[in-house]
């Protein structure tokens, strides 16, 4: 398999390392982060990474405002869109679902099945 | 006015006709008329008058009779008591004397009324004297001296009357008639209820020994005298040592202890009481004593004026004792009758003083209640069966500048805006229909400001007469939870910070260890990949407690809205069974699942929930090589904490386990929040003691029931309800 380039977007920067080398380890993806929304729609523009994995709850513009922005954007609508967050209500799980993210990952997540985890989701083989 | 029939030279009528008899009304009570009587003792008769017209005669004894005879005499008027028919004879009628003798002997009368020409009462002519005045003609000296005989009777009869105390009328007449009578000793001789008796008055002359106050034994005086005494007897004894006499040799020793040579023995008739009467088998006379005159000097030849005289005096005592009686008995009913006004005065003034007690107590109950309800922060209204305000307390003035005073009979309608009436008008149709309402809602208050306020309609509601009930209002009170639900957001923010703020930590953590063990990142010693477990588990464990807690707080505080939809209960049972298998393989467990397709009524995913808690638990209480089997099937009636009436059918779903099992006194606790079977166990098995109580939260919030069944050392059977769906 080729191999994927990922787009990180969460404030935390220890959930950024642990995904890092959780996806580096199990997978052997290329990994670029960004530490809030505008950020990552900014790298997203122009790294037009193979998937995002989004946190909700960030500060200025949250995880939702920004999937809502790269699902307007032309160079990142078609981005496959992974929520990694840790609401786990089942009315938040409802709204996910309706916005028409690809799959939603709860943190805390087993790093040792993150990356079979996402290539489920986007039906990508390990 | 004179004739001459032969019977008498000079025959006056005057003579015999009473030209001011005392005349009353036949309602007049015998009381009054026994007191006109008196006051004239030469009267022996009233006239009874009705609308001026003579209706009858009643004499002296007529009334003694009725006194003596009827135990409700006090009662009686004179109408009751008439003996002598109405006759009467017109004064232009009287021819003479013999004539009128004529109509005396043909009528059952002894007293004849003369009316004049208008039926006027004009007098009044006395059978008797009719007779003495036609059969012995007296001449006019003789009259004269019977004339002065009856002014004298007249006086004595005066004295006796002028006191009211029978002992002191007693003494009078025997002083009198010793005096009027020359007699050497007379005296008053009581008869007792023992049948002894004693002298209870006296007049006797110096020269003779008294017997004032001694008492005789009832052989002086048997009782069989008493009796011939009581029916009237009178006993005259010119000289008690005359043979003719009749005095037994004993008596007659006994008597010359008191010198005594002749006497005059007259009866006084005791009138019995009221009660007396009602109780003893008389004839209404009881001998109540003697009036005795002695001739001491010599025996004496008493005379027909002596006798009647005595008889007269009699007579008069006996009216004395009935008055007496009478007085008597008034007294006590008086006296009664002042007890009873004095306890009904003494029970009025004790009501009158616990009505002003109630009435402070009222004043004060009231008081406090304005003072209560005036600073309650709370509205407090009441409104009548035509939506109008009955009482506003102060608040309504505080919170929206509405007075209390203003607000009074006007409707709910007039003082809201209406859009606002229209919200609440439902509420309070359904108030006014009996049922109890609660609701929220927000108003504006006089700062302008919204506030969220809490309302209840508490109908007031009043038995009628044959038990049905009538809504006579409501009371309406409304609270400010303006800052309860303040709070309630900030603790909804408080948990989406903390539900965020930990897990974010705890997924570094959680990752970095599970990086850790895997050894690709340096090996570690053994003591460090032991340390390193311990860390993993713990931050397992910590995951697994964070997300119950805030799965239980959301469904408790309502926050969570349950998407009830038809689904397959059998796919919800493979779906929760499928994502067990690895964590059952991982403790080699086997899943059997005996299913039949249901349709419930329910959110698929809290019921998956609801299974994968209740399989992993039988998971981790299973030893290895065990099996777990869920089961599915349905019921006509599911059990239920409400009516009978209210249960529907369900689906019952199982999860059977062959683990250890749970204490019968147990079970009943396992659904309650920290409550593990064991706690120690539990930690092993990685539990947070939430699990069931979520698990029991949301099978209520569907309308099911939870249940386990259980034995020790065989496993254990978790069992939960779900209603089936209408199609």
């Amino acid at each position: 398999m080729n191999s994927k380039l990922i787009l990180i977007i969460d404030d935390e920067e220890p959930i950024q390392k642990v995904v890092r080398l959780s996806l580096k380890l199990e997978a052997n993806w290329q990994i670029i982060c960004a530490s809030s929304g505008l950020e990552g729609i900014d790298l997203a523009e122009h790294h037009h990474p193979d998937a995002i994995l989004l946190d909700v709850m960030m500060p200025e513009i949250d995880g939702i405002n920004t999937f809502e922005r790269l699902n307007k954007n032309v160079d990142t609508q078609h981005i496959p869109v992974i929520l990694l967050t840790a609401k786990t209500g089942t009315a938040e799980k409802r709204l996910f679902q309706k916005i028409g993210v690809t799959g939603v990952i709860t943190k805390p997540f087993d790093p040792l099945t993150l990356a079979s985890q996402i290539a489920k989701l986007l039906q990508w083989t390990l | 006015m004179e004739c001459d029939d032969g019977v008498g030279e000079h025959f006056l009528w005057e003579e015999v006709i009473d030209p001011h008899p005392i005349t009353a009304s036949s309602q007049t009570s015998l009381s009054r008329a026994l007191a006109k009587l008196t006051a004239q003792p030469v009267k022996d008769c009233i006239v009874v008058m009705r609308s001026n017209r003579v209706v009858g005669i009643v004499t002296q004894q007529n009334l003694l009779t009725a006194i003596s005879q009827r135990h409700n005499w006090t009662k009686l008027r004179l109408a009751k008591v008439i003996s002598q028919p109405a006759t009467t004879i017109l004064q232009a009628d009287l021819s003479t004397p013999a004539a009128v003798l004529e109509i005396f002997e043909q009528q059952p009368i002894s007293k004849l009324p003369v009316l004049d020409e208008q039926n006027n009462l004009v007098g009044v002519i006395s059978h008797q004297r009719l007779l003495q005045a036609t059969s012995h003609p007296e001449p006019v000296v003789s009259i004269q001296r019977q004339h002065q005989r009856a002014q004298l009777f007249a006086e004595i009869t005066l004295k006796i009357r002028q006191s009211l105390q029978l002992k002191d009328i007693l003494q009078t007449t025997v002083e009198e008639v010793q005096n009027l009578l020359n007699a050497d000793r007379v005296l008053i001789y009581q008869v007792l209820p023992d049948g002894t008796g004693k002298a209870t008055s006296e007049a006797v002359k110096d020269a003779y020994p008294a017997v004032l106050g001694m008492a005789f034994p009832e052989e002086v005086f048997p009782k069989d005298y008493q009796q011939l005494y009581a029916k009237g007897r009178i006993l005259e004894i010119k000289d008690v040592h005359a043979p003719d006499a009749g005095i037994a040799e004993c008596l007659l020793e006994f008597i010359e202890q008191w010198d005594i040579q002749s006497k005059l023995i007259v009866p006084i008739v005791y009138p019995l009481t009221p009660e007396q009467s009602q109780t003893e088998p008389s004839d209404g006379h009881e001998l109540w004593g003697l009036l005795i005159a002695h001739q001491c000097e010599s025996p004496r030849q008493w005379t027909d004026f002596e006798l009647e005289l005595m008889q007269q005096l009699a007579a008069q005592i006996s009216i004395a004792l009935s008055q007496g009686q009478m007085l008597e008995y008034l007294e006590e009913r008086v006296k009664l009758r002042t007890a009873e006004l004095t306890e009904t005065n003494r029970a009025l003034q004790q009501e009158i003083q616990e009505r002003k007690q109630i009435e402070m107590a009222l004043r004060q109950s009231e008081e406090q209640m304005r003072l209560i309800t005036n600073n309650l922060p709370v509205l407090i209204a009441y409104v009548d069966a035509q939506q109008r305000y009955g009482f506003n307390n102060q608040a309504y003035n505080y919170w929206l500048g509405q007075d209390p005073v203003t607000l009074h009979g006007k409707s709910i309608q007039s003082v809201t805006i209406p859009e606002y009436y229209e919200k609440i008008q439902p509420h309070i149709e359904a108030a006014l229909q009996g049922e109890q309402v609660t609701y929220e809602s927000e108003i504006i208050f006089k700062d302008e400001r919204s506030h969220s306020v809490s309302v209840s309609y508490i109908p007031h509601v009043e038995l009628g007469s044959r038990g049905k009930a009538k809504i006579n209002g409501f009371f309406a009170l409304t609270t400010d939870i303006s800052d309860r639900k303040a709070i309630e957001r900030m603790k909804d923010e408080f948990i989406a910070v903390v539900s965020h703020e930990l897990r974010t930590p705890l997924t570094s953590l959680h990752g970095s260890l599970k990086l850790i063990a895997t050894g690709r990142l340096g090996h570690l010693s053994d003591e460090g990949q032991q340390m390193l477990a311990v860390a993993d588990e713990s931050t397992d464990r910590l995951v697994r407690l964070v997300n119950n807690v805030l799965d239980l707080q959301r469904i408790e505080s309502g926050d969570v809205t349950m998407d009830h939809g038809v689904c397959n209960a059998a796919d919800l049972v493979e779906q929760a069974a499928e994502a067990m298998q690895t964590m059952a393989k991982q403790h080699r467990i086997e899943i059997q699942t005996q299913l039949q397709s249901l349709s419930i009524w329910a959110d698929p995913d809290y019921i998956v929930q609801t299974l994968t808690n209740l399989i992993g638990n039988a998971i981790k209480f299973s030893a290895p090589n065990k099996k777990i089997t869920l089961s599915l099937q349905p019921l006509k009636t599911a059990p239920t904490d409400q009516s009978p009436e209210q249960s529907s059918p369900a689906a019952l779903f199982c999860v059977q386990d062959h683990g250890q099992g749970i204490p019968t006194d147990k079970l009943g606790s396992i659904f309650e929040r920290f409550h593990q079977v064991d706690s120690s166990d539990s930690r092993k098995k990685g539990g947070t003691g939430l699990g069931l109580t979520i698990c029991r939260k949301i099978i209520e919030q569907h309308g099911g029931t939870i249940w386990a069944e259980s034995q020790l050392g065989k496993g254990s059977k978790f069992y939960f309800t779900i209603p089936l769906s209408a199609n």
